[in-house]
């Protein structure tokens, strides 16, 4: 005998006792059902961060801080000129290692729409690698270019949110704002391009499903452009960008006032580059670092931001959550297992006279052990497989009742570690109940009543 | 009388005996039996309950060891065999066909009678085929697929000596086979095994039964654990 035809004699004992052999696997399936869940649900919050993390830069995205100089060195501190375009320009000296650099400086000003409204913004100037560098997405026009950059021309680019608030009352697609020209503090500007909307993923997706069921006007109803949703989530900076060449920005609202220093000093408000390759990033890092200390004049008055003590962060409370969630999977699969082990020993007890007449008709001690092993292992097999389905039925129902901040992704390594599990809780739990039967004496097997 | 068995014997036992349960109080269920039983005989083992012919049933049947002396059965030497190499006899060199019929429910006659291939390792179409014949021999070939609960008595019986004859053994063990049978179906059973025993089978009969017994060629009759009388008829 061998294990296929243990199996078959354990498929042909599940068939003859249904009810039984369902309430058997009972715990398996909700074991596995809540495991995938548990799996699903995660992978789901994990692709919503990942996705979340992509649009706002990505882990290429670097920082450039400041920092509080040491008390050792304060009197030195002063010498630094701080973060500057000379920084920026400094960087783009690794094009092998820095792709992107976009220095930042930004000013309050109040924007006005000769044909619709006046509101306040803070003005964003950079250069044209900015687009790369935070992942901004044209929806109509285009970015700043060298030589807008060159020339300090008037040109804007909007955000999706800003154009909302410029423009209340209108309801035309982006391109019919190109062309257009607003004051920034009575200055004219003239639009060169609108930012696409940034949402979440699962807002999308709600937002699409709600445009399926009410084709025309739904845009309009969940609140007409972001700017009418009233939520502000970590995508409103991107979407109510007013986004303007730093040239311009500096020579227009910075310069011309008393102690401006000249462009090249003049102290940025962020300064962020991209690395060209994740697999050198550490060596892009210190590369950039002997850099600063060229321009800063060898204090040590800046640091990096980057995104790794996020993602650090996000996989450590992910995997808190497997953790729980596997934990209460696990019992679940215990107590399953001990439910088989209970019905398989009560199975062999019913099944004693027969076991003694496949004893009496050669069936070898291992044979029996076989057999009542395999059934079991199947029972736990077809209570994964159960459970698959109890889990997708779980996951569907609780998108139903609570809609989830991100959809769960059943991943392929999450259906077969469950049933896996559930298999091996199956074989755990024949192995005692299979040695009780193969230890059975024929002849007080046979004489059984 | 020689103390070392025969191999060319069926059956051959020397001094065996077998004592059940230790310390102050075990019972000899066995209490030095020598039998030798040759190819192709019909023996009778007849007895009271208690008289040991079940005793010697199990260990002729390979189910059992004995406590001391020797066994053979088809020319091996059972006496300190492990549970393997009986099981591998029981399979090969024996089959049993019991008063209760002991057919597992919840297979139909055609895997009843296929069950001792399947641990021998025989492939499924030659399992088929083979079970096919054992069927034509005992008359059943009508009711292959029907479940033992779907039977007779006798016709319950038929399937058991046709697992019995399925492996193509040299010894056929019946313990009590008429036992829970009406008389005429326990004439057609005595009839088949007659007919085994023509077609060159060594057969060994359990009975408590004189009239049962009275069909084979040599009859054995055992008390208190030994053999009172051997006779041929």
């Amino acid at each position: 005998m061998n294990w296929f035809s243990g199996l078959l004699i354990g498929l042909r004992e599940i068939r003859e006792h249904k009810f039984r052999s369902f309430l058997t696997m009972l715990g398996v399936i909700l074991g596995v059902a809540s495991l995938l869940a548990m799996f699903a649900l995660t992978a789901g919050i994990a692709a919503g961060w990942r996705n979340t993390m992509q649009q706002l830069g990505g882990l290429e995205r670097v920082g450039v801080s400041d920092k509080q100089v040491s008390l050792e060195f304060a009197d030195l501190a002063a010498l630094s000129p701080g973060r500057t375009l000379a920084d920026a320009e400094a960087l783009r000296g690794l094009p092998h290692l820095v792709s992107h650099v976009a220095p930042e400086m930004q000013t309050p000003a109040t924007l006005s729409a000769p044909d619709g409204q006046t509101v306040s913004a803070r003005v964003t100037g950079t250069w044209p690698d900015n687009l790369t560098v935070s992942q901004h997405e044209i929806a109509a026009g285009r970015f700043l270019t060298d030589l807008d950059l060159e020339r300090g021309a008037r040109v804007v680019v909007l955000g999706d949110a800003k154009v909302a608030q410029l423009w209340p009352d209108e309801h035309g697609t982006d391109a019919d704002f190109l062309g257009r020209t607003i004051t920034i503090n009575d200055r004219p500007f003239s639009v060169v391009g609108v930012l696409a909307f940034y949402q979440r993923e699962e807002d999308r997706r709600r937002r699409e499903a709600a445009a399926k069921g009410a084709p025309a006007p739904a845009r309009f109803a969940m609140g007409g452009r972001s700017g009418g949703s009233g939520r502000r989530d970590m995508f409103s900076w991107k979407n109510e960008s007013v986004i303007v060449p730093l040239s311009t920005l500096y020579h227009e609202f910075r310069s011309g006032q008393p102690e401006t220093p000249p462009l090249a000093m003049a102290k940025l408000d962020y300064l962020n580059f991209r690395v060209r390759d994740l697999q050198r990033f550490d060596e892009t890092l210190s590369a950039v670092q002997s850099l600063l200390r060229g321009t800063r004049r060898g204090v040590d008055d800046y640091d990096f931001d980057t995104r790794e003590d996020w993602f650090e962060r996000m996989e450590t409370s992910l995997r808190s959550t497997q953790l729980s969630g596997g934990l209460i999977a696990g019992i679940s699969l215990l107590v399953g297992g001990i439910g088989i082990a209970n019905i398989m020993l009560a199975s062999i007890a019913q099944r004693v006279r027969e076991l003694g007449v496949r004893l009496a008709v050669g069936a070898r001690r291992r044979d029996v052990f076989l057999q009542i092993l395999a059934e079991s292992t199947v029972i736990g097999m077809i209570g994964g497989f159960l459970g698959l389905g109890a889990g997708v039925v779980l996951l569907d129902l609780l998108g139903r009742v609570a809609p989830l901040e991100s959809p769960p992704v059943i991943e392929p390594s999450a259906v077969l570690i469950s049933v896996g599990f559930a298999t091996a809780v199956g074989v755990l739990s024949g192995l005692y109940p299979a040695w009780r039967a193969s230890r059975l004496d024929p002849i007080a097997a046979l004489r059984y009543e | 009388m020689r103390k070392t068995p025969d191999p060319a014997a069926a059956v051959d036992l020397r001094e065996v005996h077998k004592i059940y349960g230790t310390g102050p109080d075990p019972v000899a269920a066995l209490d030095g039996v020598s039998l030798r039983i040759d190819p192709g005989e019909f023996v009778a083992i007849t007895g009271t309950s208690g008289s040991g012919k079940s005793t010697l049933m199990h260990l002729v049947g390979c189910l059992d060891t004995p406590t001391s002396g020797r066994v053979t059965v088809a020319g091996e030497d059972i006496s300190t065999a492990g549970s393997d190499r009986l099981a591998r006899l029981r399979n090969r060199s024996i089959g049993f066909v019991f008063q209760a019929f002991n057919l597992l429910p919840r297979l139909d006659v055609q895997s009843n009678i296929e069950l001792p291939l399947v641990y021998a390792g025989i492939p499924r179409r030659e399992r088929r085929q083979r079970a096919l014949d054992a069927a034509a021999k005992v008359n059943l070939t009508d009711r292959l697929t029907h479940r033992p609960s779907q039977l007779s008595g006798g016709q319950c019986q038929r399937v058991a000596v046709a697992r019995a004859l399925v492996n193509d053994p040299a010894l056929i063990l019946a313990d009590e086979p008429t036992g829970n049978l009406d008389t005429a179906n326990g004439a057609d059973v005595l009839r088949l095994l007659a007919d085994l025993h023509r077609s060159g089978r060594t057969i060994v009969l359990v009975t408590h039964d004189p009239a049962v017994a009275a069909r084979a060629a040599r009859i054995v009759e055992m008390c208190d654990g030994r053999i009172v009388k051997d006779t041929a008829t």
